[in-house]
């Protein structure tokens, strides 16, 4: 369970000081998907990397699983992010000078993981994503959609409890959107939890609870009852 | 992350930047050889002057001279004949002792040649002079004191010499004209062994008395003597001075007394500085290609910032960034040490061929050149690795 308290980030320092997240406290339960909108500079993508420990925030607190992250060093939060947590992003983020297997491959060897296991498991998440016949191919040989495929893959390589998503569609046309929201349902179904950052309201409706943020506060939250299944 | 996996991370990040990654080394390669190269031409340039030296006079040799440094001349009155004489049968630790006079630009030409002069030196000496100077007869005699005493009209060439003049008759008992002086050739010496001091080569010798004559000159230029053991040096330079100093009291001049020793040491201290100095410029050129390094690392984690980011997204903890990016630097180094390590070796070793040297590369140059390279990776892998792992992971996936 992920919770925060009064949460803050602030860029810069003095008059140049930029508020980017004003304080927001809520509570995200084990295995719920939850959408974050907002229009941009809402604070909504700061949000998601503090939750996803990318970054540290200025001021509030952060409990996963009922401990305090904050307190964590940076050792700790890189571990955090290999084992717990799973990113996806909007520009896909892959390395095109290696294949699509390798870049599965990638948290496991930060993981520690032998290499002929790692393989194992690549091929297999990626065959669970539909690419199993595009193994050796490099990232930029890819569509939009597959290589965003590729990102959940290596998003799953360390059997994440969360996965963390930043606009996972902003860069695909509606029919790879619906594709790629496909399997985080599915994500979602096998159990983990899932945070979406999007702009786009059908996306978001894939979610259970959708979090309205503005000006880096949270002003509204609903349940989405026609969730899209 | 296991050191298999570090070890494939780094090559593959070297490969897909080859250029840039060949470059580098490249500068590196260019400074470890330069310094290995210097050292030992150096080393080897040292050894050959020493041996040479070293050969060239008995290791009991010493000289009596006037202070040169000073700018003193000997004239008729520094030395007489008899000094050497009488420094021999005085001192029980002067083995031998043979008067020098001398003249270069002397014409030595065959009877009825008609054509050019061969300008030689002239050695006006006594039977002591082979042993100071450990030189061996090849054909013939050397001087004898009869030939001394008597004002002999003859003469010893030296190898070079003797080819010149007869290059395809039997010098032995032909007549040669010294300053327009005959001559009978009583005998032929050796080739000497080393080759940098063949400057000295072709050399006329004859009885001193009869090189006065010749000269019109009773200047002695010094002494060459040999002492009984190197022990006893040091004595038979100070029995030495101290008679020629009683026996010249009205002189004007500073006689002075080196060993062969001591030349040699200050031969080995001049070309030990040379090879400091030029070693130095080589490391100069080293450094240069340790900041070529850093520069490219620099600019590597400007550019894969990025990357970087999102590595620490998927789990790399700071540690395996510095370890990557160090063992990057390391890796360039290396391999631009080995191939220094490779050339520099190649060059001291073809040099060396070329030199006639024996190729002198210490275990110890190439243990300091690769470990200098080494310490050049890590030193200046540091700075641009500490950089990038610094950053979060936001920050660095936020960049561009």
């Amino acid at each position: 369970m992920i919770r925060v308290v009064d949460l803050k980030k602030t860029y810069g320092s003095g008059a140049a000081a930029v508020t980017a997240l004003a304080g927001v406290t809520l509570e995200i339960k084990t295995g719920e998907f939850v959408a974050v909108m907002g229009p941009s500079g809402s604070g909504k993508s700061t949000f998601l990397s503090l939750l996803g420990c990318l970054e540290r925030p200025s001021g509030g607190a952060y409990y996963l699983d009922g401990r305090d992250v904050g307190s964590f060093d940076e050792e700790e939060l890189a571990e955090l992010r290999n084992r717990k947590f799973g990113f996806v992003f909007q520009s896909f983020n892959l390395l095109p000078r290696y294949d699509i297997l390798r870049n599965v491959e990638l948290p496991m060897i930060y993981a520690g993981l032998p290499r002929r296991e790692r393989r194992e498991r690549a091929a297999k998440l990626l065959e669970m994503v539909g690419l199993q016949h595009r193994l050796k191919h490099k990232p930029p040989e890819l569509s939009g959609g597959e290589q965003q495929r590729v990102a959940i893959a290596r998003a799953l390589a360390n059997d994440p409890q969360v996965v963390f998503a930043d606009e996972p569609t902003g860069n695909l046309d509606t029919r790879s959107s619906h594709e790629i929201m496909g399997i985080f349902k599915e994500m979602h179904r096998s159990g983990r939890t899932i945070v979406l950052v999007t702009h786009e309201p059908d996306i978001a409706r894939y979610a259970g609870r959708i979090l309205y943020f503005r000006d880096g506060s949270l002003i509204r939250e609903e349940a989405v009852e026609d969730e899209v299944h | 992350m296991r050191f298999t996996d570090l070890a494939q991370v780094v090559s593959e990040n070297l490969l897909a930047h080859r250029l840039r990654a060949a470059l580098t080394i490249i500068g590196i390669t260019i400074g470890i050889a330069a310094v290995i190269a210097v050292v030992a031409i150096g080393q080897g340039g040292q050894a050959v002057i020493i041996s040479q030296l070293e050969s060239q006079g008995s290791s009991r040799y010493f000289e009596v001279t006037v202070d040169v440094m000073r700018g003193e001349a000997p004239t008729s009155d520094t030395f007489r004949l008899q000094d050497a004489t009488l420094i021999k049968e005085l001192s029980p630790a002067v083995e031998r002792m043979a008067p020098l006079s001398y003249a270069s630009m002397i014409d030595v030409r065959r009877p009825h040649s008609g054509g050019k002069p061969l300008l030689s030196q002239l050695y006006g000496t006594t039977p002591d002079l082979i042993y100071a100077l450990n030189m061996k007869v090849e054909k013939g005699r050397f001087l004898s004191n009869i030939d001394v005493d008597a004002h002999a009209r003859v003469a010893v060439l030296d190898a070079e010499l003797a080819k010149e003049l007869f290059p395809d008759t039997d010098p032995l008992g032909k007549q040669i004209f010294i300053q327009d002086v005959a001559a009978t050739v009583i005998g032929v010496m050796q080739k000497p062994p080393s080759s940098i001091l063949s400057m000295m080569n072709q050399t006329v010798y004859l009885p001193i008395t009869f090189a006065q004559e010749i000269l019109n000159s009773r200047v002695i230029f010094q002494l060459c003597g040999v002492a009984v053991s190197k022990e006893a040096l040091p004595q038979a330079i100070e029995d030495s001075l101290k008679i020629i100093r009683k026996r010249h009291p009205a002189s004007g001049v500073h006689y002075v007394g080196n060993s062969m020793e001591q030349q040699l040491s200050v031969v080995s201290k001049v070309t030990s500085v040379m090879t400091l100095i030029i070693g130095a410029i080589a490391g100069i050129a080293l450094l240069v290609g340790g900041v070529g390094v850093m520069n490219i690392m620099l600019v590597a984690v400007t550019e894969r910032t990025r990357e970087i980011g999102l590595l620490m997204a998927l789990g790399a903890r700071r540690k395996d960034i510095l370890q990557q990016f160090l063992f990057e630097a390391v890796a360039l180094c290396l391999i631009g040490g080995a191939l220094g390590v490779i050339i520099g070796a190649g060059g001291a070793v073809a040099v060396a061929l070329l030199a006639h040297w024996p190729p002198l590369i210490s275990f110890w140059t190439i243990l300091l050149a690769f470990g200098f390279s080494a310490c050049v990776g890590l030193f200046f892998g540091l700075y641009p690795a500490s950089r990038a792992a610094a950053l979060s992971p936001a920050e660095a996936l936020r960049q561009l």
